[in-house]
């Protein structure tokens, strides 16, 4: 089966001013469908840049990007955008949920943009997945009167609501507590096996981590020595005497 | 198409969430947008208003939907201002009868009236020289009939009258020379005054009337300042077919100029204004203004000084007063004053001071007890009056003319703009302005032959009167072209002119010959454009140089009002829409910014870039169409209330641009329309720039991080 996101010495440059930043210097990454990969590695390693790449709202200076066999480089505004809505769902680190729409129209807004589905194809999907996540009861509710655990599930039901083949999440859990980090991730091993959807995470969240079955590790824009598929025996151990 | 309504829908949603969101900014922007909206509903029915109110009372005064004149003249025909002598240079249009014909065979020309403008000084006659008329008439009476005991008895009191005079007269150099410096008045008048006043002047007077009137006519009529200038401006025209097409034209005294007479018909107002005692329109006015206006005198400064003035016009009433009418007065001022004054100026000058408490009274008073015994006008109705007026070429002709009577325009009556024009038969204009008949033309060749005058052309008119010593004989008679080329004494103009007066004409002088120009009714006024580029081009068929005009170019600057307003308005607008556009610009624009991170987020799950702007203009049309729905509501709903309450005319002024005391604005769908999209189209434009900005946020936005 052919890589869902296939990477060949991607790098891409960002101009601040008079300084170009190379925010990643050639990164070569294959994941496969149904994968959850987790990108590691300090603030500014380049894991939001790499995730930009892959969620197609950029494109690489060089190199590629593939995302469902699809050269991001080739393609149009309009295709680049048109992908993002049917190929991917987000997971913003800070929920980026539309203020002034209530959960369900959060959550429906996708479909909407997608025009594909019927408004009772739409209100059914929407509420199973409320459901899945816990909201029934907030169906109606603006995003500003619940927890952050709450918005974060609603981000997760906006992500999903396509059934989208890849999910992306930018440190989901780290405007979390634990617990409900924990939550997530739960939710999104069960989402896995149901919906088969490919997940990138990015994180520097050990538990998050220990959850994915590959794990790459960037550093200055580069990937760090030594690609492992799956956490290491330190870091498992890193865990467990953090759960300790 | 279900998928258009329901992205359609969450567009809609989103747009109008944020629209409360922010309500301060909605807030602002609405109501911008909504006193835009306002403003132009009302300006635009206002001006509407004031536009068909303003035609009818062109149209319906004097000018007629099209004026039409000769394309040879060198100024633009101007009916209702050019208030100076030389203003309009009008070149004449020779044949009535050819220039109708050629009109009335335009189809959308249904009646012709022909016309000529001009103005006059006319001396009214003043009391003094009146008073002098009628003594010497009587003596010259007498004369043929010494022992008429009725003439006897009207010498006396015509003498009388004129002592009084002459004792009025003398009481004002008096009081002149105590005034001014002693020198500001010419000692030969004091000499003159203190002659007419001795009492042997008067105990001669019987011995040799002719002498003593005659120096009274010479030396004292002139020191009497109450002669008035009327400033007349009038219209010469055929007056029955001009009462026929200008149907809003009564005739309020008097009646109208027979048929076939010369004759003058003074405009209500200016008689009223110009030729009434002043005393009595001070009357008037300030009448006026407490009943119909509900001002006072007090705080008023127009009132007080109409009042303050009548205070000082005691002697033009005394002039008025012969003995009997002196005894008269005298009497009812004593009983109405509780006086025991018996200086009647002294009764007059405390009757004259005008105050609110008193006014009432007064006014009633001075209508029931003294009017009748006063001349309330200088020219009477049936008076003959002469017309001195300045021909084209420059120099003065006259005519005597009966004054028929007084004319007004309805809903025009107080109107200063129409009321300034009066109306005289065609055939007297045509002398006055210069042009001869040929009766005149016959008549006066027939007075040079017998005069021995000869036809001098202006350029030899110096060697003929000075330059040639051979030019002996009789003293030539001052030669003065006329416009035809002839030139004609003094003698004979005066000759004629006298004739005028009674003269009656033939009707076909009015149906053809010279006119300078002429109104045209049409049957459908919303073809004027088409009708006077019909006239120009009959008149080019028929070898006429005819140039027409619409009434709005006829009435000069007062027709071109409306536009004026028009255009000030549409400034005044588009300055207002262009601070509009600048604030609601800015005001989008931050919050725009405000949104980035929303936008970038939208844009990252898949919002196409005409999304977001689709969104955005969204959001500035609801804010435009509900705010400019409310501005146009309210509009709509004050131009519905003032059309039934009416705006009344603030002054003379505004009567004529509202054709009668009040003006009903009638609201149109055409302005609501209007205002609605005006503020449609600005909202849309000046959403265009943040649209501009939101479509351009990248959705990485999305992912940066809070801070």
């Amino acid at each position: 089966m052919k890589a869902i996101v296939s990477i060949e010495n991607a790098t891409k440059d960002y101009r601040l001013g008079k300084v170009v930043v190379n925010a990643l210097r050639g990164v070569s990454i294959d994941v496969a469908r149904g994968e959850f990969l987790s990108i590691a590695g300090p603030s500014g390693s380049g894991k939001t840049t790499l995730l930009t790449l892959i969620g197609c709202v950029d494109t690489p200076t060089t190199g590629t990007v593939e995302v469902a066999g699809r050269d991001t480089a080739k393609l149009s505004e309009r295709e680049l955008t048109s992908l993002r809505l049917n190929t991917i769902g987000f997971i913003f680190q800070s929920f980026n949920l539309v203020g002034v729409l209530d959960v369900f129209r959060n959550v429906e807004l996708p479909l909407l943009l997608q025009r594909s589905l019927s408004a009772g194809e739409r209100s059914k999907r929407v509420l199973s997945l409320l459901e899945r996540v816990g909201l029934m009861e907030h169906v109606r509710h603006r995003p500003n009167e619940l927890s952050g655990g709450q918005r974060q599930r609603v981000a997760i039901a906006r992500a999903l609501v396509t059934r989208p083949e890849l999910v992306l999440a930018d440190e989901p859990t780290a405007n979390l507590d634990s617990v409900t980090g924990q939550n997530i991730l739960d939710l999104r091993k069960e989402l896995n096996r149901s919906e088969h959807s490919t997940f990138i995470f990015s994180t520097h969240d050990a538990r998050v981590m220990s959850h994915a079955s590959q794990i790459v590790r960037l550093a200055d824009g580069k990937l760090a020595e030594g690609i492992s598929t799956g956490p290491t025996v330190s870091e498992l151990h890193e865990v467990s005497s953090a759960k300790a | 198409m279900a998928g258009f309504l329901d992205t359609f829908g969450v567009v809609a949603q989103i747009a109008l969430r944020n629209l409360f969101a922010s309500r301060w900014k909605t807030l602002i922007v609405g109501g911008i947008i909504g006193f835009g909206a306002f403003l132009v509903v009302l300006g635009t029915s206002l001006l509407d208003s004031v536009d068909r109110a303003m035609s009818r009372s062109i149209i319906g005064s004097i000018a007629g939907n099209i004026q039409v004149y000769s394309s040879e003249s060198k100024d633009d025909l101007d009916v209702m201002g050019g208030f100076s002598f030389d203003a309009n240079q009008i070149e004449p249009l020779q044949d009535f009868a050819r220039v109708k014909r050629t009109l009335l065979s335009v189809p959308n020309v249904s009646k012709v009236v022909p016309m000529g403008i001009n103005g006059a000084l006319v001396l009214s006659g003043n009391t003094v020289d009146q008073a002098l008329a009628r003594l010497r008439e009587t003596v010259n009476k007498q004369k043929a009939a010494p022992n008429d005991s009725a003439l006897a008895d009207a010498y006396a009191s015509e003498k009388d009258h004129v002592r009084q005079i002459v004792s009025v007269l003398s009481g004002d150099v008096e009081k002149a020379r105590k005034l001014h410096d002693e020198k500001a008045i010419a000692a030969e008048d004091i000499s003159v005054m203190k002659r007419a006043s001795a009492a042997e002047f008067w105990a001669d007077f019987d011995a040799d009337p002719f002498d003593h009137l005659e120096f009274l006519e010479n030396r004292i009529a002139p020191l009497a300042t109450d002669a008035d200038m009327l400033f007349l401006r009038y219209v010469g025209t055929d007056p029955k077919a001009f009462a026929q097409s200008f149907d809003r034209l009564t005739i309020v005294d008097g009646q109208a100029i027979p048929e076939g007479k010369r004759g003058f018909l003074f405009s209500k107002y200016t008689y009223e204004e110009q030729a009434k005692l002043r005393t009595a329109r001070a009357f008037d006015k300030i009448h006026d203004g407490l009943k119909v206006r509900g001002k006072k005198i007090k705080g008023d400064a127009d009132l007080e000084r109409i009042a303050r003035e009548c205070g000082n016009q005691a002697k033009e009433l005394m002039l008025q007063l012969d003995a009997p009418k002196t005894r008269l007065f005298r009497d009812k001022l004593q009983a109405y004053l509780k006086s025991g004054e018996s200086d009647v100026r002294k009764l007059l000058d405390q009757f004259l001071r005008l105050n609110d408490e008193n006014f009432d009274s007064r006014h009633a008073f001075f209508y029931r007890e003294l009017a009748p015994s006063l001349e309330l006008y200088r020219v009477r109705i049936g008076d003959t009056l002469t017309i001195k007026a300045f021909t084209r070429s420059g120099y003065v002709q006259s005519a005597n003319l009966k004054v028929y009577g007084t004319f007004a325009f309805k809903g025009l009556e107080k109107s200063p703009q129409a009321g300034a024009m009066n109306l005289m038969d065609l055939v007297s204009f045509r002398e006055l302005y210069g042009f001869m008949t040929e009766d005149k033309q016959r008549e006066i060749s027939a007075m040079r032959a017998k005069s021995g005058a000869k036809e001098v052309k202006r350029e030899d008119a110096e060697a003929e009167l000075f330059g040639n010593a051979e030019a002996s004989a009789p003293a030539p008679a001052a030669a003065a072209p006329d416009d035809l080329g002839t030139a004609l004494s003094g003698l004979s103009r005066t000759g004629s002119a006298r004739a005028a007066s009674t003269a009656a004409y033939a009707a076909d002088q009015l149906t053809s010959g010279v006119i300078l120009n002429a109104a045209v009714l049409v049957h459908d006024d919303k073809k004027l454009p088409e009708t006077i580029a019909a006239i120009e081009a009959a008149g080019k068929r028929d070898g006429l140089p005819l140039k027409a005009i619409s009434w709005q170019k006829a009435a000069g600057l007062i027709g071109q009002f409306a536009v004026l307003m028009r255009v000030v308005l549409f400034t005044a607008v588009l300055i207002i829409f262009v601070v509009a556009l600048v604030i609601i610009n800015n005001a989008l624009v931050m919050a725009t910014l405000e949104r980035v991170r929303e936008l970038g987020t939208l844009r990252a799950i898949g919002a196409q870039r005409r999304f977001i702007l689709s969104m955005l203009v969204l959001e500035s049309m609801v804010v435009g169409l509900v705010f400019g729905a409310l501005g146009t509501a309210l509009g709509a709903a004050l131009v519905l209330f003032l059309g039934h309450q009416g705006i009344p005319a603030a002054n003379d002024v505004f009567m004529f641009f509202f054709s009668g005391p009040r003006l009903y604005p009638a609201l149109s769908g055409q302005n609501l329309g209007i205002a609605l999209g005006i503020v449609l189209i600005v909202s849309v434009i000046s959403s265009f720039y943040p649209a501009f900005i939101a479509m351009r946020v990248s959705p990485r936005e999305a992912m940066q991080s809070e801070d």
